[in-house]
This record gives structure tokens, sequence and C-alpha cells, in this order.
């Protein structure tokens, strides 16, 4: 038996003018390494990586469940509300979540939903963070299924949604990891993966934006697998080509899940990808 | 290809989680392999019919439409990209997928694991 070093706490935070109860995990010292999961998703997706001695030696990783999503709650009033992401909303909570931690500019890795939303601060906030790591992130994916079949009464979304993204999840992984990973789309609330789905699949608004990442201030790098359907080694380049200076990597084994999927398959790229961010935050300019 | 359906048959009806997983499930789905028609019809799980076609009056829920190369593929322990999963099929353009799509979503998982059980390996997700 062990106890493993991850710890879990809760802090609120103020997002469109209401509070949200935020979950949060950290692990490790040193430099800050924000860590955003995937839609319909949560915090478990980095378990591994807070888990590795090795990379918790000198960086704190700290991540957290978007509202909706794992143990963060929903706002108030939830019961009424359709829950529909937005890129403002986004920002605004991967912000408010920063301070309320007092994350002097960590580096910001963000994975699928998480990652397009790094890009999108690294075209807006970049002077927020030291460098971003987008996985399985692209500048835009019109959705290749229809997203309203994951919220409906006479269906379980989360087991359709667990069946769906398989698809994105290499043969490579372990069973057991392929299995954890899709446990977290089954456990999702109701109507939550379309609402994360919605903002995926809906707001092209980065396209326009990448030009303007800056990646001689903060470094930018990707990361994509070959087993990805929703962001294909093709989509990711088509993304990195737009960002003068960022870089790629492409993952032959692994797909749209890595950290979950293939925790071992991945770190590796993990390593290279934290090697190539800056040691130190550097004051904002 | 009649045979591979028919193994697939046989692994179904020893597999008891895609049993019980498919017990709400009763329809005919007609895969299309090269233009060559078969039709598997379900009853509560089980692959009660694996006809071969064309037929003209067998009513189909959903069909899968592919090559049997694409399915050769499929069908390895460890596919290469798009070729491991009915929606990569789809994706890399070696596979259609029409009729009641909302159906086969809602048993997306028993129907790819089903499609799965004629690899080498069986026991994952398609």
């Amino acid at each position: 038996m062990s106890i493993e070093p991850i710890i879990g706490q809760y802090v609120t935070v103020t997002v469109a003018g209401a509070p949200r109860r935020i979950y949060f995990e950290s692990a490790g010292q040193g430099r800050p390494i924000l860590c955003l999961h995937t839609a319909g998703a949560d915090t478990r997706q980095w378990r591994h990586l807070m888990n590795d001695a090795e990379i918790t030696a000198q960086n704190r990783l700290i991540a957290f469940d978007m509202p909706w999503h794992g143990k963060s709650l929903p706002p108030e009033g939830f019961q009424t509300e359709e829950y529909l992401l937005t890129t403002e909303a986004y920002i605004e909570t991967v912000l408010a979540v920063a301070d309320a931690l007092g994350l002097e500019r960590p580096v910001l890795a963000g994975c699928s939903m998480g990652g397009r939303i790094a890009l999108q601060l690294a075209a807006l906030q970049a002077d927020r963070f030291s460098g971003f790591i987008a996985i399985e992130a692209s500048d835009f994916q019109p959705a290749w299924y229809d997203i309203d079949w994951f919220h409906r009464p006479d269906a379980h979304g989360g087991e359709m949604g667990a069946a769906l993204v398989s698809a994105n999840i290499s043969p490579f992984a372990p069973e057991v990891e392929r299995w954890n990973t899709l446990w977290m789309f089954m456990q999702s609330g109701p109507g939550v993966f379309r609402g994360d789905l919605s903002f995926y699949t809906r707001d092209d608004s980065l396209i326009a934006r990448l030009p303007q990442i800056d990646t001689g201030k903060t470094p930018v790098h990707l990361i994509v697998g070959a087993y990805d359907l929703t962001c294909t080694p093709e989509d990711a380049k088509r993304t990195a080509d737009a960002i003068p200076g960022a870089t790629l990597a492409v993952m032959d084994e692994l797909g749209h899940f890595p950290m979950s999927e293939h925790p071992a398959g991945f770190r590796p790229f993990f390593l290279d990808a934290l090697a190539r961010m800056p040691a130190r935050a550097a004051k904002a300019a | 290809m009649i045979e591979v359906f028919r193994a697939l048959q046989e692994r179904l009806h020893q597999t008891p989680h895609l049993l019980r997983l498919g017990r709400l499930f009763s329809e005919t789905v007609l895969i299309e392999v090269d233009g060559q028609e078969f039709y598997l019809t379900f009853e509560k799980g089980r692959l009660v019919g694996v006809v071969e076609g064309p037929s003209r009056k067998t009513p189909w829920r959903f069909a899968l439409r592919t090559d049997a190369d694409a399915l050769r593929k499929f069908w390895q322990s460890r596919p290469a990209p798009g070729f491991h999963d009915i929606f990569g099929l789809v994706k890399i353009g070696r596979g259609r997928i029409d009729g009641d799509i909302l159906c086969l979503v809602k048993n997306l998982r028993f129907f790819k694991e089903v499609m799965a059980l004629a690899r080498p390996q069986t026991g994952g997700a398609a």
C-alpha cells in the first residue's frame, strides 16, 4: 500500500460574476505547470504525471476540474441552465484559478479543448504564462458527429460519449488505462460533454489569432497522437504552421488522451515539452 | 467473408459481457464489403442470422459499407491509424455508415466490440 503524493483541495473563484467552487490537485515543487483536462473528463487524466517523482522533483503540477466537471460543482441555478462552454468563460476560469492559487507565470499544458484554450491564451494573455504545451490541439475542429447525441432523455450520454471517444484511443494503450480514460466520460454529468463540444466544434475564433502568438516571448509546443481522429497530425501541423516559431511532435502510438490512455508512452514527449519551456518564469514584460 | 462473420457470431455467444450489453439490441445491420452485402440479424444481443445478399426484402437499421482490405486491416490486433475504429474507416475514406445513426450510437460500444471480435486479441474497444 502506498499513499500518492497528490493533494486535493478546493478553492472558490468568481467567474461571470458568480462563485465557482473549484476542485484542484497539486503535486511537486518548483516551476508551476497548470494542467487542463479534455472535454467531458476531469483532473484524473493527469494523475500519472502528477505521481511521477522525476517530473515533480522540479515542477509543481496543478490540475483543476472545470466547473460542471469532476468534483467542481456547477454554478447555482444550473438546473435551469443549458451548459454551453464559451472561449470567454473558459479563459476567465483559467485565469481566475491561476490568480487564486498565486501561480506566477505558470507553464500552461492543456489537452484537446484544454489545448485549444491554451493557444487562445497564448494569443490573448501570453504575459500571464511562461510557455504553452498544447496537446491534441488545433485551430478548429468542426464536429464529425452530432453533439446533441450526448444529451437526450432516452439514452445515457456518458456511455455514448465514451463509446464515441474510444475511437480516439490508440490500440497501443494499455487496456486498464483505456478503460480508466473512458470511465471519466461515462461519469460526466448530463449535457456536460455536449456543452464542452459546443465550444470545441463551433468556435473558430482561434484561427485568426494564431499569427499573433509571439513564441519569442512564450514558447509554444504542440504534441499530437497519430491515432487521434478528432485532432489529427495534419490538423496539429496546420495549426503549428500558422504560429511562427511553434514546434510540433507527433506520437506514432498514441491517441487523443495521451497522458491518460498511455502514460508511459506519453512521458518522453511530456519531458521533451517541459525541456522546451523556460526553466524559471521570467517577469512579465 | 461470411466465414469471418460466422466466427464472429460464435465468439459473441461466448462473450457474456457483450450479450449483457446488447440485451436490448434486436436489429438487422447491413455490412457491405466491396459491394457484397451481408445481413447480420441480432436478437437481444445474440447474432441469430448471418445472411449473404443481395436482398431487397431485408430491412436493416444501419449499414457499414467498406472494402475487404480495410476490414483485413481493421481486424489486425493493432491496426494502423484510421483502421483502428469503424469511425476511423469513415474518417480516412475507407468506410461509410448510413441509416439510423442514432440507433448505432445508442448501441455503439456493443456494435464496435462485436465488430472487433474478429481481431486476434479481443476484449478491447474497437
